[in-house]
């Protein structure tokens, strides 16, 4: 239901995945076979002395550092940045607004989510079938979608908890005069499982 | 059944994992690990102690990596390859989650497993008439099993409770499809 970014979810464990999967290889042929650590013994002294050299080459004024090590601070910001700004957008995608109507030349008309999961979830909260039930509205590709969760109690029939919730939906559907695109989670959950056996003695 | 073009989007992404999770966690560990490198290399900068190692001394210490323990070495890379792997596993599988597509004329539904479970074990001790905590339900993708424990010293009618099971599955109309598999314990159980 959020705009999460699944495909950059996926293309970031992947990446990370490859990188510690080639670093892991590395290490495991330098310690078991001798070629790879010969040449390793070889080419590191090399490639220090000429790291070392490029950081001797670039020198901020006389300070006695390098730019290439500022270039390097500020690039480890950029990515943690980055990182964060990806650990936030998880998630998103909720709106308040459920319709938009612009009215000819006198403006428009508004109608907030609010209206809609307030109605739904008053009616569903009359219905024993449902432990509990929430409504949350998204923006969905320009359109908002009602997201309606609800926990079923033990042994109720799925088709039973789905006529329920149509029959509400179609009645709010003559409320605003519009069908606004939803969807129905159902789920068990703890306490669904555990109300009270039943025991004849 | 589909009466709103956004509602295959909503039931793909419903019934899959988004791996939020796993992306979240990889992406802190790896903001810990540069925050640390940047704060050596400022450390470094200003020539002030470092808090574990240098930059230029982790540099010295890399190219001599191949005179650690080879053991050490080795165990370090497997431990790495192994979390890569695991990584790389999280970004291709599907991730499907444990739930079903519903038909509905208005709405797009999905149902967890569990609820479909909860229900079949309902239906099955109804039609047995045995108490309902009897029956074991257990519903993955594409099959149900029904495991029904009946009371000692009573036959249950075996035939009624798979005719009822399967009534119910064809009425609930799950995609992907369900099939179902009843099994009656050979031995009952006392007060059951």
């Amino acid at each position: 239901m959020n705009n999460t970014n699944r495909f950059l979810n996926r293309a970031w464990l992947g990446l990370v995945g490859l990188l510690l999967l080639a670093g892991g290889a590395a290490a495991i042929a330098l310690g078991s076979l001798p070629e790879a650590a010969e040449r390793w013994t070889s080419t590191a002294p090399d490639v220090i002395s000429s790291v070392s050299g490029w950081l001797r080459d670039s020198p901020v004024g006389d300070a006695g550092f390098s730019w290439l090590t500022i270039a390097v601070i500020a690039a480890i910001a950029l990515i943690v940045v980055l990182l964060l700004v990806f650990i936030i957008r998880q998630g998103n995608g909720h709106t308040r607004e459920l319709l938009r109507e612009s009215s000819g030349d006198n403006g428009e008309t508004i109608v907030e989510a609010a209206v809609a999961e307030q109605a739904l979830r008053e009616a569903l909260h009359a219905h024993r079938e449902f432990i509990s039930s929430s409504v949350s509205t998204y923006r969905v590709r320009g359109a908002s979608v009602l997201k309606i969760s609800t926990v079923c109690q033990r042994g109720v029939s799925p088709t039973a908890a789905v006529r329920i919730v149509e029959r509400h939906l179609i009645a709010l559907d003559a409320l605003l005069g519009r069908e606004v695109p939803a969807l129905l989670q159902i789920s068990g959950g703890f306490r669904a499982r555990t109300t009270g056996a039943t025991r004849l003695l | 059944m589909i009466t709103h073009p956004v509602y295959p989007r909503l039931l793909r992404r419903e019934t899959h994992s988004p791996r939020s999770v796993a992306a979240i966690v990889v992406a802190i560990v790896a903001i810990l690990v540069g925050l640390y490198v940047a704060t050596e290399l400022v450390l470094a900068l200003v020539e002030a102690p470092a808090l574990l190692i240098s930059p230029s001394d982790a540099l010295l210490s890399l190219g001599g990596i191949d005179r650690v323990i080879p053991g050490a070495l080795i165990a370090g890379g497997v431990l790495a390859a192994l979390i890569g792997l695991a990584l790389l596993i999280l970004a291709l599988l599907p991730g499907r989650r444990a739930r079903h597509r519903l038909p509905s004329e208005r709405l797009a539904v999905v149902v967890d497993n569990e609820v479909i479970a909860s229900s079949l074990a309902r239906t099955a001790t109804t039609a047995g008439g045995i108490s309902p905590d009897n029956a074991t339900v257990t519903v993955s993708h594409r099959r149900a099993l029904v495991e029904v424990q009946p009371p000692s010293g009573l036959p249950v009618d075996e035939a009624e409770i798979t005719r009822a099971v399967e009534e119910r599955l064809d009425s609930l109309e799950a995609r992907p499809g369900i099939r179902s598999k009843v099994a009656v314990a050979r031995h009952g159980k006392v007060g059951a």
